[in-house]
Parts: C-alpha cells; structure tokens; sequence
C-alpha cells in the first residue's frame, strides 16, 4: 500500500490527514442514505453527474472507470485516487466545441471514497466544470483526481466549491494548457473539517492564461489547506492568484501558492496575492507564496498580509450608520468577493456570492 | 442641539482634552479653531465615538440623548455625522453600496422605512451633479485612488445623500484648491438650515470666509480659550495663536 | 602522529601565486606551524579538544552529550541546495598555530598570522587606533585563526567599561557560571544537525558580556579565518546584554583557496534583556569555490538571538558573498514584550555557488515587532533561496511584521527562489510580505554606460542601489567593504 504523506515533510506540514489514515482501508458502501441532491447544485446545470462515497449514482458525458493520465508526475494522495477509484468521469469536447456547463458532485457517504476525472478539451472547445463536495453525517475520505488538457486556444472555468461538515476532502487537480489556452478557477472552500485542495497548472503552450483564485472560510476545527502550483513552462505566458482566507472559531487556514517558472521561460508574468483575515484569538492562518524562478526576464510578484479587520475602516462605516456585525460583515464580504471576480458569467459568480456572503455571514 | 459640558478625553493614557464647554444651537454654524495639537481633531473623534478615545469626564448632550453612552452607528442615526480629515479607502466595497446600505442601516435605527433603489439613485444623481462629482467615481471602491480633493468632496457627498442632523466636519478644508473649497462650501451653505447644526474645525480662516460662523472659538490645550464672533477669526489671521495662547 | 598531533609545512608562496590568478583575493594560505588533531570525528576527538583548552569538567560532559545526539541525527534536506556527501571523519576537528601567541600584546603574535592579517587587510593594530588622529573610531577585535583565538585587543580599555570581551575558551575559564547558564539556551543542543555538531567539537569563538545600562564604547570585532587544509571550523559566539545595555558586533570571514571543501558550521547566540539592544553584522566572504564548482566553504551557521527582556532590540544584518554552499538563517525569538526583530540580508551568488539563507521571527510577546528586507542576486549559474518564517505566537497581541524580499537575476542560467512561511495565531496581528523579481533593466543599464560607466561598473552600481537599504544598515567601514565585495563577487557575470 502507498504511503500517506507525513507532516514532517515540507509540503505537508498544514495538512491534516488524520482521517485518511483512519479510513484509508475502509471502502465507502454503495447503498449509503443520500441527502436532496437538488439542493446541493450550485447552479441549473445542463448537465450532472453525481458521485456518492465514490460510486456512480447520476451521470452526464461518460462514466466510466478513466484511467489517469499517465504523464503526470507522481503525487501520493492523485496516485491513490488512480489505483482504488471505482467510478469516474471522463469528458471530451472536440474542436471548437462548447461543452456547456456540467457539475459533478461528490458526496461523501462514510469510509474512503477515490474518484478520477478526466477532461480533454480540444483545440478551441469550452466547458464549465463546476466540482462540488459536500458530505451526510459521517466521518469520511473523499479523494478526488483531475486530470486536465486544454488544447489550442481552449478555455476551461473551473468552480471549486467544497462544503463539507465531516469529512477530510482531498483534491488534486491538474490542468496542462497548450497555446492561448485559458483557465479561470475559483475555489470556495467553507467548512469546519479538513480540507486539501492541490491545483497544479502547467503552462505549456506560448499566450497560456492561467486564473486561480480562491476563498477559504474555516470555522469549528477545520484544517483548510490548500496548494498550488503554476509551472511556466515556455515563454509568454501569464497567471493571477488571489486567495483569501478567514479563519474563525479553532479553524485553520492555510496556503501554500508556488509560482515556477523554468529557464528560459523568458517574459513570465506572474502575479499572487495572498490575504488573511483572523476572527478571533484560538484561529490560525498559515501562507506560504513560493516563487522558483529560472530565468530573468519575468516579472514575479506575491504580496501577502495577514490581520484583523481594520479598525479604522470599521469605525468609518460605523460612523456612516453601520452597526458593527454588519460593518463587519460588510468588510469580510469585500474582502473575499475578490476571488470570484475571475468568474466573468454573473450566472456563475451570483450564486457562489450568495453562498459565500451565507457562510461569512454565519462567521461575523 | 449639541451641548458639551467640562469634557475630558484622553488617548492612549495622555490627556488632550482638558474640560472642554461648548454648545451650539439649532440653526448655527459655529467654527473651532486652534493651532495644531490642540485638540480639535480628538474633538471630533470623541463626540464620534472612535476606539482609543477614552472619556474621562463630563458630558456631551445631543438632541437630548447622552452621545457618549451611544456606539458609533447609533450617533449616526442619531443624526450626527463627521466629516473625516483622512477619509479612509476601503477597498472592495463601491461608494454607492456602501452609502445606500449606511443610509438604510440609519433609516431602520430610526425607525423608517428603506430607501428604494431608484430614489437612492435619484438623490446620487442630483447631489453628485451639485459637487461636480462623476458617477462612474462614485461606483469605484470607497475612497480608493482619489485625490485628496476628491476625497474631500466624497465626504461632502455622502453627507448629502445621509441628511444629518448635525455636521461635524474636521478640516474640510485641508488640501483643497480653490475651486473645491468653494464647491464644498456651497455644500455646507446649502446644508445649513434652522433644525440644523455645525461644528466646523479648522486651522485657518479661508474656509470661513465661504462660510460664514455665527460663534468662533478658540481652542488650546484642550480648552476653549476664547469664544467670539466672526470678527475673532480675522483677528487669529492677523495676529496668529501666538497671540492668543499668551 | 603519537602524540596525536601533526605538523604541516607547505609551498605558501605557489598558492599566493595561484590566488592571484583568480578573483578570490584572499585566497591565500599562511605557512604556520599548527597542530592538528588527528583525523576523524569521534568522543576521543572531542576530548582532545576539551583537554587542549583546558576546559572544566561540565564543558566536556555538555560536548559529549551533543556528540552522542549528534550520531542520531541526519543532515537536514529540505533545503534548496545540492550537498555532496561529506565524510565528517575525513577532517581535522582542531587547528591552532603551533606558538601560542600571549594574547597581551600583539608584537608577540606569530609574525606570519601578522602578516596574513595585514594582507587580509584587518585594522588589527590596535596601536595604530590608539596612536591615532583624536575621535578615530574603534575597533575591538578578536581574531579565530582556524580553531582558536589569536588576538583580543582593547581588552583592557573594554573592562574599565565592565564589558566582557573574550574568545569563548577564555570565557569559559574565567567566566564559567556566564557561559554554562547561557550556553546553549538560545540554540539548544539538539536544535539541528550542525548546531548539535558545533556543541560537541567547537573549537573558539567569542564571548560578549555587556552588563546593566552599559553602552559598549566601541564597535567590537571578530575576524574569522580558516587557514589548515583539511579542517573544519567550528566557532561558538555567545553575546549578552544585560538590562538597558548596548552592543554592535562585527564579524568578518575569510579563507585560502583550496580544492577540497571546507565546512564551517558556526553557532551563535544572542541574549538581549530589558530594553537592551545588540547589532549584530556579518561580512562572509568565505573561499567561494572556483568557477567550475571546485573547492570553496560549507557555510552551515546557526544564529539565533533571543529577546528575552521587554523592550529589547536584536538588529541582524549580513553580506553574503562567499562560501560554495551557505546555509545560515540568523532569527530572533521575541518573547519579551514590545520587543524587535530585524534582518537585513544582501546575498551574492555566482558560478556554482548556492545560497539558501534567510531568517525567522518568531513573535511571542505582545506587540513585538520585525523586520525582514532581503535582497538576493543571483549570477553565472547559481541559485539563490531566500527562505523565511514568521509565526506570531497566541499570545503575541498587535504583533507586526514586514517583509520585502526582492530577488535580481544577472543572465538567464541562475535561479532565484523565495520560500516564505508565515504562520499566524493571533488575530491583533498586522503581517505585510512583499516580493519581487527583476534583472537589471537594458534601459538602466544604457542610460548609466551613456553616462560613461563601463558595464561592469554599470551593473555594479544598479546592484548597489538594489541593496542599498541593507548596506545602509552596516556600520561605515563594512558598509565600504561590503560594496566592494559587491562588485568583485560579481565579476565575469556580465557580458
């Protein structure tokens, strides 16, 4: 059996893995009680697939048992994912096609469930990928593998939402882009358990746009952390992150945003902010914004800051008329939004602010 | 209206204001000026509320409620309003959100009804067509990437469109060119009205040659050393605080 | 070899010759008779070296405690940086000249070790300093020539102050209740791989002790120096201020040109009481290697200052130009309340050298503060990390930080990595990082060259201004120092 990282290694030193080791050879059943599925889509999709405790219950494009993609560098919680997955997705949209929007749900039942997407967009096709996990009322392991390739000119919007309760949801995308390839990923992870969400892009084709961004809200004794890694790979190309966390209550959230860029991977533009915001004294906020830089003509940036919420800003909007829970959350809520300004379509982003202003405003 | 009896504040342990009486009637302008460190700002912080600005005696009457026992956004819907020195930015948030939510948040203190979205706008309309100010600067966050002209006039914005009661308005004037300081001043003129009140603070007399006080005070070292009529602020002009604080 | 040391004797003049082929200009090596401890690393080595120094009992049982924590442990790997294997038994873990120079009076000094100090161009003789033009400033030097001290000057002028100024063998004979409370309480024993090595065979350094509300009357000074082939060197600095006290502190390091590695493995400690403050600067200009990667310094140093009293004030700064691979993250634990932090870097990497340095701050009391400004440049086809932490204790309300690390890369085969963690627990706490990464632009460049600056002078001088805010921190004579090392640390990178 493969190992589980450990904490003592660099890169998982946020991480709390605790339940995969629990429930690493506990497999999820099939015949678990499911929740309203209605009410866990974000938004009226064209299309759905559903997985429960890793088994298919609902599908859109093909389900299937999809092989990884092989090119891929090893990585201990994708690999595990690919060797004991039971069901998967695999979505192709051909040339200059639109594949519309689909969202998969991942419910987490009880026991270990691995599941493997796999998108191939060709050169000029588009989707909507909106991945949602949520769980019952058990303690869980969801581990989840996507494994992406842009073509030419094609563009993906990815929406993170993971939402669980009980679980550890483990994620670990990665999207390689051919030239002009666009992708736009925003992350909203709000729960009071553990998360770990990996997004590994990989800049592979000149005019390459890459946007991750992402809100962690982590309340109760969550351990929220998330890594990414945007490897520009060849010249001319660019990546934005923004990422914004609050941690409340005992919660935990965490960073680590790595920007790489390889010799002679000339004229990369590459920008990362990092924020914090900590609501009270038990919470912790971890970031970690890494650059590994090859070449010399790049312009690399991150800036991070961590804090309270300005008591100046909050007196300002007090003097205004504002009673302070809702100067607060007036504030925490401009401060999150940000990360879902990458999401151009309002169909999208609308739905995701309400949820979001749902969940800071159960935090203020 | 307002009726401040033998204040004392202090911040951060030092003492700055030293028994401060001042009063000012419905219907009056009056204007406080006073070389720097005097007090005046902590002045405006303190009647406002701001953490960090410790009470530590006497009384401030408002409308006949005990302004020092209310929080921050109470004494807004209360109807008294600062006008910043150093308007903050808030980034994020848009000015018109932000003004219509502070508006509604007042208005259901007060018990009235919201205010709807199109005679908000109707009233964002007009005032910003009053100050000169251009609607798509409206929708940027607040304060954010303004000049500190516009700044101040943002402030003279959004006591337009909030009404108060009563302005407080600290150094309005600062960092103003001639043509804003006549467009705030006109700002002020036009606010001014029998069931309303200013305290305008101030270094210099400029400001009060557009707007003219009935009373001027004097402050220095925490208290009102000298109160007068317009004619006191000329005198300030031509002989200095030096004079005075002698 | 049966009295367990060995004499060496070599060829100076040839590697004198060979040092001015390169640009490593203090490349030479000294002929000096030394005695050496026998090759190889183990509890007899670590006696030997107690039993040299004379040391009491306590000292030795603390060395061979660290030995034995040592054997468990493993070299640390999570740094950005390529370390060959090293035979840790395959070196000398003691070298001292031969003639032990009466450390009263310099004139009595092997007049060799004078000589490589001259050349070194140390301002040792303090004569010149006292003899000299009215309100000259000075210095106080120590001088670690391999494994031990050779010259301490203004001892006696210092002790008229109350200061201690001392090499740490000294110390730990004449002071031993000092040295045996602080040692090891800011950097404990097992708290890495090379500080546990350091506490079982280190061999001299420096002892500060600057008593209640007394404000040093003088910079005070170390130079280091490895001379012996086939040695490491092993410094132990430990620096207190007392209540209300002041220190500024300077340490220089050089070393021959060797084709084999040398490793340096450093422990510092820094103890600031109550509204005490120490600056703390370094110069390393260790032997770098030569351009293919051969020879040059193992720098692995731990520095580590504790601000233990309210209102205390630990400043780091340090010029990195030297060593083939450093390792080094000089940090500050701030535990007494409203107590500050500093650490202003400039590090230099060219050819094959890689430099993995940074610093970490660790907020414990409430209201401390830090500040971290980092400037690393990388050339020919080095890599340089910066690596930091800055973690703000539960209890550390209205802690501050910020940080600026900017990298420069000079051509496109360096690397220039920034790996910060911050790590916050407390929500009265303002963290501000920034980072940024540029080469020295075509348009800075030209105008200066269009002003008549050669380009090798034209980058000099753009680098300089990229480290300005750090040089500005050290004190003149290192500051002037240090912009020169700029300029010859990166020759052959341009162009």
């Amino acid at each position: 059996m493969r190992e589980l990282p450990s904490r003592r290694e660099e890169a998982w030193r946020w991480a709390d893995l605790r339940l995969a080791e629990r429930l690493r050879a506990v497999p999820a059943p099939a015949n678990d009680a499911l929740p309203d599925l209605d009410s866990l889509a974000l938004v009226r999709p064209a299309a759905r697939a559903v997985l429960a405790g890793g088994h298919a219950i609902e599908s859109a494009g093909r389900p299937t048992h999809p092989a990884p993609d092989r090119s891929i560098a090893p990585h201990p919680l994708a690999d595990i994912a690919a060797a004991e997955a039971l069901a998967g997705l695999v979505v192709d949209v051909g040339e200059g096609e639109d594949g519309g929007l689909l969202e998969c749900v991942h419910l987490g039942t009880s026991g270990a469930a691995h599941s493997v997407l796999r998108v191939e967009l060709a050169a000029g096709a588009r989707l909507t990928l909106v991945e949602t996990i949520a769980d019952a009322e058990a303690d869980h392991w969801s581990n989840i593998r996507l494994d992406a390739r842009l073509g030419e000119g094609a563009e993906l919007v990815r929406i993170l939402r993971i939402e669980t309760v009980h679980g550890l949801a483990s994620t670990r995308a990665h999207v390689a882009l051919a030239r002009a390839a666009r992708l736009a990923e925003v992350s909203m992870i709000a729960s009071p358990a553990a998360v770990r969400a990996e997004t590994h892009v990989r800049l592979e084709g000149e005019g390459a746009e890459a946007v991750v961004n992402g809100v962690l809200l982590a309340s109760g004794s969550a351990a929220l952390d998330v890594v990414t890694r945007l490897q520009h790979e060849v010249p001319h190309t660019v990546s934005r992150q923004l990422w914004r966390l609050v941690a409340a209550g005992m919660g935990q959230a965490s960073i680590a945003g790595g920007v790489a860029v390889a010799r002679h991977a000339q004229k990369t533009d590459a920008a990362q902010s990092l924020r914090g915001l900590l609501l009270n004294r038990t919470a912790a906020v971890n970031l970690k914004p890494e650059l590994e830089i090859f070449a010399d003509d790049v312009a690399c940036a991150h800036g991070c800051a961590v804090g309270e919420i300005d008591p100046l800003q909050r007196f300002y909007l007090e003097s205004r008329g504002l009673p302070r829970p809702e100067a607060r959350a007036l504030l925490m809520q401009a401060f999150a939004a940000e990360a879902l300004h990458a999401l151009a379509d309002p169909e999208l982003s609308q739905p995701l602010a309400d949820r979001l202003a749902g969940h800071l405003g159960a935090l203020a | 209206m307002l009726a401040i009896t033998d204040l004392h504040a202090s911040v951060g342990g030092t003492p700055i204001l030293k028994g401060l009486t001042l009063s000012v009637g419905a219907g009056e302008v009056h204007a406080i000026m006073g070389p720097n460190g005097a007090g005046k700002s902590t002045l405006a912080h303190v009647l406002a509320g701001r953490e960090g600005y410790e009470v530590t005696g006497g009384t401030a009457v408002f409308l006949g409620q005990d302004l020092l026992a209310m929080a921050p956004h109470e004494r807004a819907a209360a109807g008294l309003f600062l006008g910043f020195q150093y308007p903050v930015e808030i980034p994020g948030v848009s000015n018109l959100l932000f003004l219509r939510t502070a508006l509604n948040a007042q208005r259901k203190l007060r018990g009235e009804p919201e205010v709807s979205g199109a005679e908000f706008l109707k009233r964002v309309r007009a005032e910003a067509q009053a100050l000169g100010l251009d609607m798509e600067m409206l929708k940027r966050p607040v304060n954010m990437g303004f000049s500190g002209g516009e700044k101040k006039r943002n402030e003279a914005f959004q006591m337009g469109i909030l009404q108060p009661r009563f302005a407080l308005l600290d150094e309005t004037d600062s960092g103003l060119d001639i043509d804003a300081l006549k467009v705030v001043a006109d700002s002020i003129n036009r606010f001014r009205g029998p069931d309303r009140g200013v305290l305008l603070i101030t270094h210099y007399q400029r400001l009060l040659d557009h707007v003219r006080p009935d009373r001027v005070h004097i402050l220095a070292a925490g208290r009102i050393v000298e109160s007068g009529g317009p004619e006191l602020a000329l005198r300030l002009e031509a002989q200095g605080y030096g004079a005075i604080a002698a | 070899m049966s009295d367990g040391t060995e004499t060496l004797s070599r060829n100076a003049e040839a590697e004198a010759t060979l040092a001015g082929l390169g640009s490593y200009r203090w490349g030479f090596s000294s002929d000096i008779e030394q005695e050496l401890a026998p090759r190889g690393l183990n509890e007899d080595t670590v006696r030997y070296i107690s039993a040299k120094k004379n040391e009491p009992g306590w000292m030795l049982e603390w060395r061979l405690a660290a030995f034995r924590a040592w054997l468990k442990m493993e070299s640390p790997g999570w740094a950005k940086l390529a370390i060959p294997p090293i035979d840790y038994q395959d070196a000398h873990y003691y070298a001292a000249p031969r003639k032990k120079p009466a450390l009263a009076s310099l004139d009595e000094l092997d007049p060799e070790i004078r000589r490589t100090y001259e050349k070194l161009g140390i301002p040792i003789e303090e004569q010149k300093v006292l003899a000299g033009v009215e309100g000259a400033r000075k210095v106080a030097v120590d001088a670690v020539f391999d494994s031990v001290s050779v010259a301490t000057t203004f001892r006696e002028e210092l002790k008229k102050a109350g200061v201690i100024f001392l090499s740490i063998s000294e110390a730990i004979r004449e002071y031993p209740d000092l040295v045996r409370r602080h040692i090891g309480s800011v950097v404990p024993v097992r708290d890495n791989f090379f500080a546990c090595l350091n506490s079982a065979v280190f061999s001299d350094g420096t002892f500060v002790y600057v008593p209640k509300g007394v404000r040093c009357p003088m910079e005070l000074s170390t130079y280091f120096r490895i001379n012996a082939e086939n040695t490491g060197q092993f410094e132990r600095t430990l620096i207190i201020a007392d209540e209300g006290a002041y220190v500024s502190y300077l340490e220089g390091c050089t070393a021959p040109m060797r084709d084999e590695h040398q490793l340096h493995a450093a422990v510092v400690e820094l103890i600031a009481e109550t509204d005490a403050e120490i600056k703390y600067s370094t110069v390393q200009n260790w032997y770098p290697g030569d351009a293919q990667g051969r020879g040059g310094i193992f720098n692995f140093v731990t520095k580590r200052a504790l601000c233990r009293g309210d209102r205390s004030r630990v400043s780091w700064t340090q010029v990195e130009t030297g060593s083939a691979i450093t390792w080094k993250y000089p940090s500050c634990v701030l535990a007494g309340a409203d107590s500050v932090g500093e650490f202003y870097s400039v590090a230099v990497t060219n050819n094959l050298q890689q430099a993995d340095t940074g610093t970490k701050m660790i907020h414990l009391g409430p209201r401390t503060r830090s500040r971290i400004i980092s400037k690393g440049i990388s050339a020919g086809r080095s890599s340089n990390t910066y690596r930091g932490l800055v973690r703000v204790g539960p209890s550390a309300e209205g802690a501050r930080n910020f940080t600026q690390c900017d990298s420069l890369l000079l051509g496109d085969r360096c690397a220039a990595h920034t790996v910060p963690y911050i790590e916050v627990k407390h929500p009265i706490a303002q963290i501000e990082h920034e980072a940024t990464t540029s080469k020295v632009s075509d348009d800075q460049k030209f105008y200066a060259m269009q002003r008549g600056l050669p380009e090798e002078e034209a980058v000099a001088l753009i680098v300089n201004g990229f480290c300005r805010e750090v040089l500005q921190t050290l004190p003149m004579e290192f500051a002037v120092e240090a912009q020169k090392l700029l300029g010859i640390s990166l020759e052959g990178s341009v162009g």
